[in-house]
C-alpha cells in the first residue's frame, strides 16, 4: 500500500448557519487534503470558518447549520452522507479531536477516571459486534467470487468456506478463555499496585484478603495457554503465598510483589496466534503442547495450518481475486463508456433536461457500481463516492437554474421599487440586497469535473491493469479476515480500562497518575487538564486527531510542553493532525501543510515553507506582519477594520476591503486559486499575469531575510 | 533601579522614578494558619514614561503584583511609593520584627538563667529594656504604615484643597468688583469639591484581560467611561460628554457609540473601551493586566499599537502584564520575570533577551513559538527544574545586580558564575 496517500479529503464543502438575520455563510466551497502520517494546518481569524470545518468532520454541526454542499471522504466514506449510526464508529473510534478550553471539555462533576475510561467501555461490546458482521460478510463474498471464478469446484469451496469459519470460531472460543485469563490477570495487577502503593504510603490495608486473592487468581491463570512455562514458578509463589503471615505487610509486600512479577512475565509473553492454533487444534490428530513455548507452538500450528489449509485456499482466493478484478476492469470498460455518454451530454451546448439527466445518472452509477471491485480492501474513494456526488452536482445545478431568476427577478423589483420611492422624494432607510446568483456554466462544469475525473482514473486503472498483484490482494483479505477475527474476542473490563487508562495518563506525562485517576477536573491545572482531554482523545487510537486551537488558553512554557507532547504522540502513534489555530508561531513548529482561511475561503494553501518563506496572499501577510517576533521593533501592521458580516458575503475577494493593495478587479469578482509551485497556491488577484508587481510589506520581507539568514548559517 | 538599602527607609529622590515598589509581599490565606505566598518580597522601579514589562507562566503573581500596586489587596508587607509618596504599606514585616524578637530575647534570658551568672539581672533587665526599644520602635513604624496605607489619598486630597483655597483667596482679594468676586467665589466651590475627591490612587488605572469580563452589561459605553469622572466630583454634563467623545476618537472608535451597550461591540472594540475608560482619567501610570491575551492576532496588533500611540500622545507610564514574550519583548524597555511569586530577574528588554542568565528565564525564552518552520524543527526546549538548577542549601538567594541594571536573583556562586559569563568580574 502507498502510504503517501490522503487520508481525509474534503472537496468544495459549504457550510451556513440559519440565524434569525439571515442565513450566515460561515464555510464557501473548501477542498483541502489530509495525507496520511502528516499535519495540516488551518489558520485565520476567529469567524473564519476554521472551527466550523473541523466540526463538520466530526459530524457534531450546531442544530441551525446547514451543509450546502461537499463531500469529506474518509475510507470510501462520504461522511456528510452517511447516517448518525455510521458515524458513531468514527468519531472518537478513527477520528478524534482535542477542544479549545480544557476545563470546559471536562465534565465536572464526574472524575477523571471515568472520564478516560468511558470510551473504552463503550466500544467494548460494539467492536465485538462489528467484527463478527464484517468477517461474515467478508467471507460470504469471497464464496461468491470463488465460486463464481471456479464454478467446476463449487462443492469443495463451499467445504473449504465453511472450514475457514468453524477452525475460527473454534480459534475463538480458545481465545475467549486465553482473553478472560488475561483480563483476571491485568485486573489482580491493577488491584497489587494499587495494595503496593497503599503499603508505601503506610496506609491501612486489607493484607489477609489480597493475599487470598493473589493465590486465587494465580490458580485460575494455570491455562495451558497462558501460563505455559511458569507452572513450576506459579506452583513455588502460591505456596509461599498461602504460608506467609498476614500480620506482616512489609512481608507480605515482598511475596506480592514477587507475584505481581511473575503476573507480568505472563503478561508479557507471546501472544498465541489462534487463527493457527485454532485449525491445529481442530484437526491435528497428534496434537500435543507440552513442553512447548508459545513462539514454538504458533510456529507449528502455523506450519500446520499453511500446508493443510491456508496454501490450497490461498491459490483459490487468488484466483478468484483475478477473476473479480477481470470482471472490475470489464466493468470499467463498460463505465467508460456510459460515463463518455454522460460526459458528453453534460459537456454539450445543448439545454439540461432534468429527466433525462437522471435517466443518465442512473445509468452511469449503476455502471460504477457494478464496475467495483468489491473483493479489494482499500476502496477506491472517488469511484465509490462516485453516485452520491454526480447527484450532488446535478441537484445543485438543477437548484441554482430555479433558484437563479428567481432571485434576478427578486433584485429588479426591489431595485424599481427603491428607485421609485427615491424619485417620489421619500427617505429609504432600507438597502436593496445584492443578489446571489450562481454561473450555472461553473455548476455544469463541476459535474462533468466528476464525471471526467473518474474517467480518467477508470482509463489509468485499465492500463495498468498488468501491474495488479492477485497474490497480494488474496494476502490482504486474509489479513483483514483475520483481523476481524481477532475483534470478535475484544474485551475491555473495567478493571482493565482503568489500568489502560493510567498507562494513558503516564504516557501523556500525568505525574502520579494513580491518585490522579481519582480526582476532579478542577483539581488539576491548566496544562494537566490539556493532557486529559489529549488522553481521552487517544484513548480509542485513532487515525485523526483535530487539535482545535488547543493550546490558546494555555500560557508559553506549557503550551511549548503541550506542543511537544502532540508531536510525540503523532510520531509514535502514527497519527495525522489536523491542527486549527491562529497563532502562527505555533503552526511553524507543528506543521507540515498550511491553509490560511478569510471569511470562509482558503485564500493560501502550501507547504509551511512555502506559506513561512514565500507568502504570497496579502491575508497572509496581513497576519504575518501582525504579530512580532523578538526582532521586531518597527510599528506593527495590523489589519484594519473587522471580518466582512457573512450574511451577505462580499461580491469579490472577502479581504478586498481591508486590505491596502486591493484592486478594482478585487471587489467585482473571486479571484481563482493561481498556481504558484505544486505544493502552493493562493485566491487573489495580484497573482494573474496582468496584475501589477507589488512587494510584500518590509516587516515580512526583512524577517524572511533575517530567517533566511539564520538558515544559511545553520547550515553552513 | 530597586533600592535595595533597608536602613535608611527615607526615598532617594529619583525625578524620573514614577512608581517605587520595595519588598512587596502579598500572602494570602488558605486556612489553618496557612499562606500562599503569591508575592514574595519583589521589589522594582517603573521610572517616568517607560513601559515595563512583568512576564511569568499564570500563577507566578505577575497580576497579583499589579492588583497590589492599586490597592486592590491590603498587602502584607512592603511598601509602594507612587509619584514620592507612600501609597500602599503593609504591617507583615514589622509585626515579625517585633515576634522574633521578643523570641531572641526570651531565648537569651533563659541561657542567662540556667548559666547562674551573678549579673543576671542586670543583663536580663538590659535585654528587656532593648526589646522594648524595639518593639516600640516598630509599633510606631506600624502606627505610620497603617496612616500611610489609609489616609495617605486623604492627605494629598487636603494639600489640593489647601492649594485651591490659596489660590482663589488670593485671586478674590485682587479682585475689584462684586460681579467677578461672584463668579470666582462659584468657580472656588466648584473646584474645591473636585479637590477634595480627588485620590493620588485615581492617577493609577489597570486595563483588565478579559474585555467581556469587566465591562458592565447594564452600563451604557458614556456610563461607563465616565464614572470615573463622575465619582471625581466633576458634574458638568457638557464637559464629561466632550471628554467621552474625545476619548472615543483618540482610542479609534466613533462618538455615536458612546450610546451603545457592551455587547453591540467585538472584542477588539471592547478592549479599546477598557483602555477608554482607563485613559480617560488622565492617568499618569497604567497598569495593563495581559490586555491582549484574549484577542485574536489581527485585534492584537491593533491594540498594541493603539497603547503605543497613546503612550507617546499622552506620556503615559506603562507596567504590561503578559505572558507572551515575543509582544513583550516588541513593546516593554524593561522586562522583569516572575517565578513563583519573586522577581528572578530583571533587565532592559534587549539586554534580557540577548543574555538570558536565570534558567528560568532561559527556559522561558527557549519556549516562544517562532514564525520559522525550519528553525522550530531544529530547536530544543530547556525545562527549568529549580531543586536541580539551584544549590541554596548553605545560602539565600538575592537579587544582585550583575552589570548594566541587569538583576538576577542569584548566591555568591551563581553571580560568580554570571559574572564570568557576562565577562565582567
Amino acid at each position: 500500500m502507498n502510504y503517501s496517500e490522503n487520508i481525509l479529503e474534503v472537496k468544495n464543502l459549504k457550510i451556513s448557519f440559519r440565524t434569525s438575520s439571515g442565513t450566515v455563510k460561515a464555510v464557501r466551497d473548501i477542498s483541502f487534503n489530509l495525507e496520511r502520517g502528516k499535519t495540516l494546518a488551518i489558520v485565520g481569524e476567529s469567524g473564519s470558518g476554521k472551527s466550523v470545518t473541523s466540526k463538520a468532520i466530526l459530524g457534531i454541526q450546531a442544530g441551525n447549520s446547514i451543509t450546502e454542499g461537499g463531500e469529506i471522504i474518509y475510507d470510501g466514506r462520504d461522511l456528510l452522507k452517511i447516517d448518525e449510526e455510521e458515524i458513531h464508529a468514527i468519531r472518537g473510534d478513527k477520528i478524534s479531536m482535542i477542544f479549545q478550553d480544557p476545563l470546559s471539555s471536562l465534565d465536572p462533576i464526574v472524575k477523571i477516571g471515568p472520564q478516560i475510561t468511558e470510551a473504552m467501555l463503550l466500544k467494548n461490546k460494539a467492536k465485538r459486534k462489528n467484527g463478527r458482521i464484517d468477517f461474515n460478510t467478508k467471507l460470504a463474498l469471497v464464496k461468491e467470487k470463488m465460486t463464481a471464478a471456479m464454478p467446476e469446484k463449487a462443492a469443495e469451496i463451499s467445504v473449504m468456506c465453511k472450514t475457514f469459519d468453524d477452525f475460527n470460531i473454534h480459534g475463538n472460543r480458545m481465545a475467549v478463555s486465553y482473553n478472560e485469563a488475561r483480563v483476571k490477570a491485568e485486573e489482580i495487577l491493577g488491584d497489587i499496585s494499587d495494595y503496593l502503593f497503599m503499603v508505601e504510603k503506610k496506609a491501612k490495608v486489607g493484607t489477609k484478603e489480597m493475599l487470598k486473592k493473589t493465590a486465587e487468581a494465580l490458580k485460575a491463570s494455570k491455562d495451558p495457554f497462558f501460563s505455559k512455562g511458569e507452572t513450576a514458578e506459579i506452583s513455588s509463589v502460591i505456596a509461599e503465598l498461602t504460608s506467609v503471615s498476614d500480620r506482616d505487610d512489609a512481608a507480605a509486600a515482598v511475596i506480592i510483589s514477587k507475584s505481581k512479577a511473575l503476573f507480568e512475565k505472563l503478561l508479557s509473553n507471546d501472544v498465541p496466534d489462534f487463527f493457527g492454533i485454532g485449525y491445529y487444534d481442530m484437526k491435528s490428530t497428534d496434537r500435543n503442547y507440552d513442553g512447548m513455548t508459545i513462539a514454538e507452538i504458533n510456529e507449528k500450528a502455523s506450519e500446520f495450518l499453511n500446508k493443510d489449509f491456508l496454501d490450497s485456499f490461498r491459490s483459490y482466493l487468488s484466483v478468484a481475486c483475478e477473476y473479480a478484478f477481470l470482471e472490475s476492469v470489464e466493468g470499467k470498460k463498460k463505465a467508460i463508456d456510459a460515463l463518455a455518454e454522460g460526459e458528453a451530454y453534460f459537456a454539450g451546448e445543448n439545454e439540461i433536461d432534468k429527466k433525462q439527466s437522471a435517466e443518465l445518472e442512473k445509468k452511469m452509477s449503476a455502471a460504477v457500481s457494478a464496475s467495483l471491485d468489491r473483493l479489494e480492501i482499500h476502496k477506491d474513494s472517488l469511484a465509490y463516492t462516485f453516485p452520491s456526488s454526480v447527484k450532488n452536482a446535478t441537484d445543485r445545478y438543477f437548484e441554482w437554474k430555479v433558484k437563479n431568476p428567481r432571485e434576478e427577478k427578486r433584485f429588479e423589483r426591489q431595485t424599481e421599487k427603491r428607485e421609485k420611492l427615491i424619485a417620489k422624494g421619500k427617505q429609504v432607510d432600507w438597502k436593496v440586497l445584492p443578489k446571489t446568483v450562481f454561473d450555472l456554466d461553473m455548476l455544469r462544469g463541476d459535474i462533468v469535473g466528476v464525471i471526467s475525473g473518474l474517467k480518467k482514473k477508470y482509463s489509468a486503472d485499465i492500463e495498468n491493469k498488468g501491474s495488479y498483484d492477485s497474490g497480494r490482494s488474496a494476502d490482504e483479505i486474509i489479513a483483514f479476515l483475520r483481523e476481524k477475527a481477532h475483534d470478535v474476542v475484544y474485551k475491555v473490563t473495567k478493571k482493565m480500562a482503568k489500568e489502560k487508562a493510567i498507562r494513558l495518563m503516564d504516557e501523556v506525562g500525568i505525574p502520579d497518575s494513580r491518585i490522579r485517576f481519582n480526582q476532579y477536573p478542577f483539581e488539576f491545572s491548566g496544562g494537566m487538564r490539556q493532557r486529559i482531554v489529549i488522553a481521552i482523545a487517544l484513548s480509542a487510537n485513532p487515525d485523526i486527531l483535530i487539535c482545535d486551537e488547543p493550546t490558546t488558553a494555555l500560557d508559553v512554557t506549557i503550551q511549548a510542553q503541550i506542543l511537544e507532547l502532540i508531536n510525540k504522540l503523532k510520531e509514535t502513534r502514527h497519527l495525522s493532525c489536523i491542527f486549527i489555530t491562529h497563532d502562527l508561531g505555533v503552526v511553524a513548529n507543528m506543521a507540515d501543510d498550511i491553509a490560511v482561511m478569510y471569511a470562509g475561503k482558503i485564500v493560501e494553501y502550501g507547504t509551511a515553507d512555502d506559506i513561512f518563506y514565500d507568502p504570497r496572499h496579502p491575508y497572509t501577510w496581513a497576519l504575518l506582519s501582525s504579530m512580532p517576533d523578538l526582532d521586531t521593533s518597527e510599528k506593527l501592521e495590523s489589519i484594519p477594520g473587522t471580518p466582512p458580516n457573512m450574511i451577505y458575503p462580499p461580491v469579490g475577494d472577502a479581504f478586498a476591503a481591508r486590505n491596502k493593495y486591493a484592486m478594482e478587479i478585487d471587489f467585482e469578482a473571486q479571484p481563482p486559486m493561481f498556481e504558484i509551485s505544486p505544493t502552493h497556491r493562493a485566491a487573489t488577484w495580484l497573482l494573474h499575469p496582468d496584475a501589477p508587481k507589488v512587494t510584500p510589506p518590509k516587516i515580512i520581507t526583512d524577517r524572511i531575510a533575517r530567517m533566511k539568514e539564520k538558515g544559511d548559517a545553520v547550515n553552513g | 533601579m530597586p533600592s535595595m538599602d533597608k536602613e535608611t527607609n527615607t526615598l532617594r529622590n529619583d525625578e524620573d522614578v514614577l512608581l517605587r515598589v520595595e519588598h512587596l509581599c502579598q500572602y494570602f490565606k488558605v486556612g489553618h494558619g496557612k499562606y500562599t505566598k503569591a508575592v514574595d518580597d519583589v521589589s522594582f522601579d517603573i521610572k517616568k514614561g517607560e513601559v515595563f514589562g512583568l512576564v511569568g507562566e499564570s500563577g507566578c503573581g505577575k497580576t497579583t503584583t499589579g492588583r497590589s500596586i492599586i490597592k486592590i489587596y491590603d498587602i502584607t508587607s512592603g511598601s509602594i511609593y507612587f509619584k514620592g509618596t507612600r501609597i500602599c504599606a503593609g504591617t507583615g514585616s514589622y509585626l515579625n520584627a517585633i515576634k522574633q524578637a521578643k523570641a531572641e530575647t526570651a531565648s537569651e534570658i533563659a541561657k542567662i538563667r540556667k548559666s547562674g551568672d551573678p549579673s543576671a539581672a542586670e543583663r536580663i533587665a538590659a535585654l528587656k529594656a532593648g526589646l522594648k526599644k524595639t518593639v516600640a520602635e516598630n509599633r510606631a513604624e506600624i502606627e505610620k504604615a497603617r496612616f500611610d496605607h489609609k489616609k495617605s489619598d486623604k492627605v494629598y486630597a487636603e494639600s489640593l484643597v489647601k492649594k485651591c483655597d490659596e489660590k482663589y483667596k488670593a485671586l478674590i482679594a485682587a479682585a475689584s468688583d462684586e460681579e467677578e468676586k461672584k463668579k470666582l467665589g462659584k468657580e472656588w466651590r466648584s473646584e474645591r469639591r473636585i479637590a477634595s475627591k480627588t485620590r493620588l490612587i485615581t492617577k493609577i488605572q489597570m486595563i483588565f484581560q478579559d474585555p467581556i469580563a469587566s465591562l458592565n452589561p447594564r452600563m451604557t459605553v458614556r456610563e461607563i467611561i465616565s464614572e470615573g469622572m463622575v465619582i471625581n466630583g466633576i458634574r458638568d454634563k457638557e464637559y464629561i460628554d466632550e471628554k467621552v467623545y474625545g476619548i472615543l476618537n483618540t482610542v479609534g472608535l466613533v462618538p455615536e457609540h458612546a450610546g451603545r451597550y457592551p455587547h453591540e461591540f467585538s472584542g477588539g472594540q471592547r478592549q479599546r473601551i477598557g483602555i477608554a475608560r482607563s485613559v480617560v482619567m488622565e492617568p499618569d501610570l497604567i497598569i495593563a493586566d495581559e490586555p491582549v491575551s484574549a484577542l485574536d492576532v489581527s485585534i492584537q496588533a491593533q491594540v498594541i499599537n493603539l497603547l503605543n500611540d497613546l503612550r507617546r500622545q499622552m506620556g503615559l507610564t506603562i507596567m504590561f502584564i503578559a505572558h507572551d514574550l515575543s509582544v513583550v519583548k516588541y513593546f516593554s524597555d524593561r522586562i522583569g520575570v516572575m517565578y513563583y511569586g519573586k522577581m528572578v530577574e530583571l533587565a532592559e528588554a534587549d539586554e534580557l533577551f540577548a543574555h538570558p542568565m536565570h534558567p528560568y528565564t532561559r527556559s522561558l525564552l527557549s519556549a516562544i513559538p517562532l514564525p520559522d518552520p525550519h528553525y522550530e524543527k531544529n530547536h530544543r526546549r530547556i525545562t527549568y527544574n529549580p531543586l536541580k538548577d539551584h544549590d541554596y542549601s548553605s545560602s539565600k538567594p538575592t537579587m544582585r545586580e550583575i552589570g548594566n541594571g541587569h538583576f538576577v536573583l542569584c548566591d555568591d556562586a551563581e553571580e560568580k558564575k554570571y559574572r564570568a559569563e557576562f565577562g565582567i568580574d
